[in-house]
């Protein structure tokens, strides 16, 4: 499927804005945190996304923003940039390891790093940091401290 | 002494920290028919005194020393076996000096798995806040007489990684470290260098004593 | 059997890196396997963040030490985009060659740490061997041995010193034949192939679902190579198709994934002369690029390893505003536990080291 034309059809489902095209073969796409259950579910059973690529947490200071980019796993490469925003005080969001289990590393590390809450995640808890470290780095309004005791 | 003050004296258990040859803190004789009933690491401690102490007094101590130091010091300076551990890119440097290429197994560098069975802590990378208790116990369970060699800037200060939250600035901020490799990433030539300084350090500062103490 | 768990990290000799792979077992049997990262974890995202969009490339040669060139270079394709700009012909031709090139350095480091994993030594010293040259003929335009910082942001560092082709012909005519002599050893060698086959085997749909990639996705018969399918810099004026492997009963097992790799180190030979030989004259570097950039972009390559993939935020400044990595091994260890089950102990290594571990990148 053409890129523009998929763009155009996923934004017709509900929640769904911003539809445009990155490159020849990348679309991008935003979507409400309420509607992404069903978008993600479509995306994979009626559109054939069978790769998620990445997950990336954006901190705007003033809210959280997901970035998802999704892949076809054919010689064609066609990718799908699905942005989610958060507010600050709720960073929560529906897990999407039912779907694509390579999803449940990067909820973990978007969770660890980032301190976004992935509802219905089997096993969210830190993945590079130690379990009882305190914040999450990413975050702009992290503040740095020498950690003196040891983990 | 009797037994119960043996039994009861945490100094004596202690193992290495009873073994002074101060004789106000030595160990004494058991009394007769008391022997058996020493459990085995008191039985040992009182052995090594013993020959500890006989040893020093009638002066066979300083003799031994003087015709062994040279041949332990040159079994400890021909072979320093490194602790198999890769912690980042210089781990490669490492692997490559040890490859056929550079074949640091010419002067006794052999890579071991087990930290009991070696002599070097190779500390090739970062050490990060979570590795750092494992670095630790690393360089606890190594037999002594060991050394420590920092390979490349991250190992010696942070080196690209100084201001990050999660690296320690230096692996000499928690453990003694005795030849500084510099050098990001350090070339197979300079990591043989450093075995070789290592090795200089031993012939000079190391002794080598029999019934060390 | 009563189960136990086993640590076997952070200092393991299977594990060629700092993790800890933690595995119940009954008997010899795995019934559950539990990866823990983080013992490298330098945050390069974060301290990306404070240094300017060309310092980083830095930080992205240390993300993967064995295949330093392929990380630096996703890096700046995604810088490129985000700034708009293109790097001259030359430059895409002199990094495709470049870049297979550390692919073969690469592959070789595999096969130097997997054999001895499978108690062949000698692979190690082979390997090693091997890829010292390939390292000293990247050490010729570069001038590192391991990092090389070479590739910028707009082309590359400098231009190819003139009889490099000579030389790289003559490393690759030594590993044609080299090659040749490993294949019939090891392929030939029965303790290999009972290590091997069928061993750590996980389907093709699997391993799509797991977010596997690269060589290990490839291995199970997958055709999906990024530098076709999302092809960048000179790929796609070379003539060239996924090679692909698969298991005796379909899928992958740790004998397809050593074939995958010594096969792929054949098709980057070929990729290396097809590059070489077409490789225009002109600029290695574009003529202008711009210091700050704003916007967002990403860009995806085919690293050594899988999918490697950069993810750029910039606020008008001269920093990124965030910097995200995609690691292709931090996606495949994450489903090690799947194909790990059911195996036994002793086959650990050898299903861990077939996926090619590199924490560097793993951990970021
Ligand atoms: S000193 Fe440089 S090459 Fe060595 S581990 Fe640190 S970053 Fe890597």
């Amino acid at each position: 499927m053409e890129t523009g034309q998929l763009v155009q059809q996923l934004t017709q489902h509900d929640g769904a804005s911003d539809g445009s095209v990155l490159r020849s073969n990348v679309g991008r796409i935003s979507i409400t945190r309420e509607a992404s259950h069903s978008f993600f579910s479509t995306l994979k059973n009626d559109f054939g996304f069978d790769h998620c690529s990445l997950i990336s947490a954006v901190d705007n200071q003033t809210g959280f923003e997901l970035v998802y980019h999704f892949s076809i796993v054919d010689a064609a490469g066609q990718m799908l940039e699905v942005h989610i925003d958060l507010p600050r005080d709720t960073p929560t969001v529906d897990s999407i390891t039912h779907l694509w289990g390579g999803a449940d590393w990067h909820e973990r590390e978007a969770y660890d790093l980032m301190g976004i809450y992935f509802i219905g995640h089997p096993d969210l808890k830190r993945v590079l940091l130690p379990d009882g470290f305190a914040g999450h780095p990413l975050r702009k309004d992290y503040v740095y401290e020498i950690h003196e005791e040891e983990w | 002494m009797s037994r119960q003050q043996v039994r009861g004296n945490p100094r004596m258990r202690k193992g290495l920290g009873s073994r002074t040859s101060d004789p106000a803190t030595m160990m004494e004789d058991p009394p007769s028919g008391d022997w058996l009933t020493l459990r085995s690491d008191q039985f040992l401690n009182w052995v090594d005194d013993a020959v500890y102490n006989i040893a020093e007094k009638t002066g066979i101590r300083d003799v031994v020393n003087r015709v062994t130091r040279p041949i332990f010091n040159w079994g400890l300076r021909y072979s320093p076996w490194p602790l198999h551990l890769g912690i980042m890119c210089c781990a490669l440097e490492m692997g490559a000096a040890g490859g056929p290429d550079h074949d640091s197994e010419r002067m006794g560098v052999v890579y071991r798995s087990s930290p009991r069975q070696c002599d070097i802590l190779i500390v090739n990378g970062p050490v990060c806040e979570k590795l750092r208790p494992k670095l630790k116990t690393l360089y606890e369970q190594m037999a002594d007489p060991k050394w420590v060699i920092a390979m490349g800037e991250c190992a010696i200060g942070g080196g690209p990684y100084w201001d990050s939250y999660s690296v320690v600035a230096g692996a000499d901020t928690f453990m003694p470290v005795d030849v500084y490799i510099p050098g990001c990433p350090v070339r197979p030539e300079a990591l043989m260098h450093g075995f070789l300084t290592l090795q200089k350090k031993i012939r000079e500062k190391e002794p080598g004593y029999f019934l060390r103490r | 059997m009563a189960e136990m768990w086993i640590h076997m990290g952070p200092q393991h000799p299977m594990t060629h890196g700092l993790w800890n792979l933690r595995i119940k077992v009954n008997g010899e049997t795995i019934t559950d396997a539990v990866p823990e990262l983080g013992y490298l974890h330098r945050s390069v995202e974060k301290i990306g963040e404070r240094r300017k969009y060309f310092m980083n490339t830095t930080l992205t040669d240390r993300l993967c030490y064995a295949s330093a060139m392929t990380w630096t270079h996703c890096y700046c394709l995604a810088a490129e985009e985000l700034m708009g700009v293109v790097a001259p012909p030359r430059a895409q031709y002199i990094r495709t060659a470049v870049l297979e090139l550390q692919r073969i350095a690469s592959h070789l480091m595999w096969l130097g740490a997997y054999l001895p994993d499978l108690g062949l030594i000698t692979g190690f010293l082979y390997g090693m061997r091997d890829r010292e040259m390939f390292l000293n003929l990247l050490e010729i335009p570069s001038g590192g041995r391991l990092l090389y910082n070479y590739v910028k942001i707009g082309g590359v560092k400098r231009d190819l010193p003139p009889g490099f082709e000579a030389k790289a012909e003559r490393v690759m005519q030594t590993l044609e034949r080299r090659l040749k002599e490993y294949e019939n050893l090891y392929d030939n060698s029965k303790i290999f192939r009972m290590r091997n086959d069928g061993v750590g085997v996980y389907s093709a749909s699997d391993a799509i679902n797991w977010g596997i990639t690269g060589p290990n996705l490839r291995s199970a018969g997958v055709p999906f190579d990024l530098r076709q399918a999302d092809s960048y810099d000179a790929y796609p004026e070379l003539d060239f198709e996924p090679v692909t492997n698969t298991a005796a009963g379909g899928g992958s097992d740790c004998f397809s994934r050593y074939r995958q790799r010594v096969d792929e180190m054949h098709q980057s030979m070929d990729l290396v002369r097809q590059a070489l030989a077409k490789m225009p004259e002109g600029r290695v570097m574009a003529d202008s690029v711009p210091l700050r950039a704003s916007g967002e972009a990403f860009r995806r390559t085919e690293d050594s390893r899988g999918e490697a993939l950069m993810y750029l935020v910039g606020d008008g400044s001269d920093r990124p505003y965030r910097w995200k990595i995609r690691s292709p091994m931090f996606t495949t260890v994450s489903a090690a536990p799947h194909f790990l089950k059911g195996y036994k102990v002793a086959d650990v290594p050898a299903i861990m080291g077939s996926i090619d571990m590199c924490i560097g990148e793993t951990d970021k």
